[in-house]
């Protein structure tokens, strides 16, 4: 039996090891990352089939919850640990190239211990050690933002780091309220102890608490950072941030939202900032001239989506929100990547300096493309399969609410296929003023980019392959008691 | 008056916090919005340790003769303060590494005046 706490604590000890090594081997640092992310993949992959039966509770210093700080490996535990794995990973290897100035051992360090945060969140039971994982994770992305020390990355990590400062302070007021009434900080045992959030004592901490996390995840009126932190950041960091930073702080809203407060009346609210949240995304990323700033635009789109899809709550619903979580991860990952090497042969992330590149760069535009049409939603590429059932699961609720959200949702996605089509027209099929010298992304930037591309496809032609694992997730995340009858096995 | 004595400690911790979010919200200074951050996590920690405090109370060491658990002041959320302080800490030597970057590459800490990216 492998113990989920290995997940946390081997990157963790990595991550301090790293400068260690690097005093010796300076060429250590980028090797480490690596093997500690391949660790968790192997660990995560082998949790998962145990975990879809039974959940496994792990209890730290030998007490039992709510008495200790415990770890709850489930399904959408064991869920989001396997993809932060498998895409820091990949991006890991890209890395192995692509980061080749400044303080690279530095870069190495934070990379793993943005990544041990994330998986911190996603994994632990206790609501004061998720803010300690998620500060984890704030703290190494606000340094990583500035890692090239240029104009635009310091300017964009101030300002990431003084909203992300007030986002956690607020949370944290939230934890201390919750604390101050129920005495304990167990996940589990809070949940236990709320019947409802009409009171105004506990609507205070809920709202304190998701608008802490929803700075992180960039719902619509918190996320004035993210345009800026990811475009300036490396676009290995850009990948990290789209494709992870934000879904954790995505799961982590819907844990509280879900879970400890069960809440369904905010949950019309949340939908509708969701759609709102996906329509200023799209509409801004359509605007932009910088192409990574429009990957930007479009991840706070592709959020809102999935923050729509998670405040239908029903079973389609919550299905259908995961499998576009993990869609966009792979898409946007995907995308950043191939936009990395496109800007660095290119030498300006203007979308106008790339005319004519696909001819150049086939293998990189080829991987861009397939990223592009997989987000729009295009078969045979894995968005389909996920937008669809989004669609579907708005359509079944019955309610005018959400058919007329689906609507705009759907609009949303016309809007995403104008500026992608826009992006991917002016790869192919203009130019003609192309310098020569211009040749393909290396092997270590192929690699990962390839296999990205064939999970899209694969799981865009056989999404029967996850939603097993998403449905069980899915009715983990909804069922409240089942998540505290779980947990607290042994005092009820 | 007794209201002042019971909250005496709730009121000084959303004082701070109020005064911590004016400053972040209003000033232009870099520098300044720091302090600020500095005096939020302060009055954070604050709301936070007063949730548990009892007046007079004394550390909850079982093992000692003449304790009993009334006059005790619950431990963990001086345990929470101690991280978020350090946590705190972490984010304020952070930001003030980045505020010197910023002063070489800008030659201003004015806020207003930094405004290479728009939306």
């Amino acid at each position: 039996m492998v113990n989920p706490v290995l997940l946390i604590a081997v990157p963790l000890g990595l991550a301090f090891a790293i400068p260690l090594f690097a005093l010796f081997w300076k060429d250590a640092a980028k090797y480490i990352s690596p093997v500690a992310l391949g660790f968790n993949l192997v660990v995560s992959l082998l949790l998962l089939p145990k975990v879809l039966e039974n959940p496994i509770i792990v209890s730290i210093g030998g007490w039992q919850p709510p008495f200790c700080i415990n770890l709850v490996a489930g399904p959408v535990g064991v869920l989001f640990s396997t993809i932060i794995a498998l895409v820091g990973l990949l991006v890991s290897i890209y890395a192995l190239d692509y980061i080749k100035e400044g303080a690279t051992e530095k870069y190495h360090m934070l990379y793993l211990l943005l990544l041990t945060g994330a998986t911190g969140v996603v994994l632990t039971g206790d609501i004061f050690n998720l803010f300690v994982f998620f500060e984890i994770l704030c703290i190494s992305s606000y340094a990583l933002v500035a890692y090239l020390r240029d104009k635009a990355g310091i300017e964009s990590a101030v300002k990431y780091l003084i909203q992300g400062a007030v986002g956690s302070s607020l949370l944290l007021i939230g934890i201390g309220l919750l604390y101050g009434q129920f005495g304990t900080l167990n996940m589990a045992d809070i949940a236990r102890n709320i019947k409802s959030v009409s009171s105004i004592s506990v609507f205070v901490p809920m709202v304190l608490i998701i608008t802490g996390f929803g700075v992180e995840s960039a719902i619509f009126p918190l996320n004035a950072w993210l345009p800026d932190a990811h475009s300036s950041a490396p676009s290995s960091i850009s990948a990290i941030l789209s494709g992870i930073a934000i879904e954790v702080g995505l799961y982590a809203v819907s844990r509280v939202v879900f879970t400890i407060f069960g809440a369904s009346g905010i949950l019309p609210f949340l939908a509708l900032l969701g759609i709102l949240t996906l329509l200023v995304g799209e509409m801004c990323a359509l605007s932009q001239n910088n192409i990574k700033r429009m990957l930007a635009y479009s991840s706070i789109g592709q959020i809102g989506l999935i923050l729509f899809a998670l405040a239908i709550a029903t079973s389609y619903g919550v299905t259908g929100g995961l499998f576009q979580l993990i869609s966009h991860t792979l898409s946007k990952a995907l995308l950043f990547l191939a936009a990395g090497y496109m800007i660095y042969r290119a030498g300006s992330p203007d979308i106008s300096a790339l005319e004519g590149i696909g001819k150049k760069m086939p293998l990189t535009c080829l991987a861009f493309t397939i990223g592009a049409f997989s987000l729009v939603g295009l078969p045979p590429f894995v968005g389909f399969p996920s937008k669809f059932l989004i669609v579907r699961a708005a359509l079944a609720t019955g309610e005018a609410i959400f058919t007329v959200l689906i609507g705009l949702a759907l609009l949303g996605t016309v809007i995403e296929g104008a500026y992608f089509f826009r992006v991917v027209q002016v790869l192919y099929f203009k130019g003609g003023k192309v310098n020569p010298g211009r040749k393909e992304a290396p092997v270590t930037a192929l690699i990962p980019m390839f296999i990205f591309v064939v999970l899209i496809i694969v799981v865009g032609i056989y999404p029967k392959l996850i939603t097993d694992v998403l449905n069980s997730a899915a009715s983990e995340l909804l069922s409240r008691t089942e998540y505290i009858k779980a947990v607290l096995d042994s005092i009820l | 008056m007794s209201f002042l004595n019971n909250y005496a400690y709730y009121i000084g911790a959303f004082g701070l916090i109020f005064i911590g979010l004016y400053i972040i919200l209003v000033k232009h200074n870099l520098i300044k919005v720091i302090v600020g951050l500095g005096i939020l996590d302060t009055g954070v920690n604050l709301f936070l340790i007063s949730v548990g405090y009892i007046t007079k109370g004394t550390a909850p060491i079982f093992s000692r003769p003449g304790i009993y658990s009334e006059r005790m002041v619950d431990p963990v959320p001086q345990a929470l303060v101690l991280t978020a302080i350090v946590i705190g800490v972490a984010v304020l030597a952070l930001a003030l590494s980045l505020a010197i970057r910023l002063y070489q590459h800008y030659g201003t800490l004015n806020l207003r005046k930094i405004r290479e990216q728009k939306w």
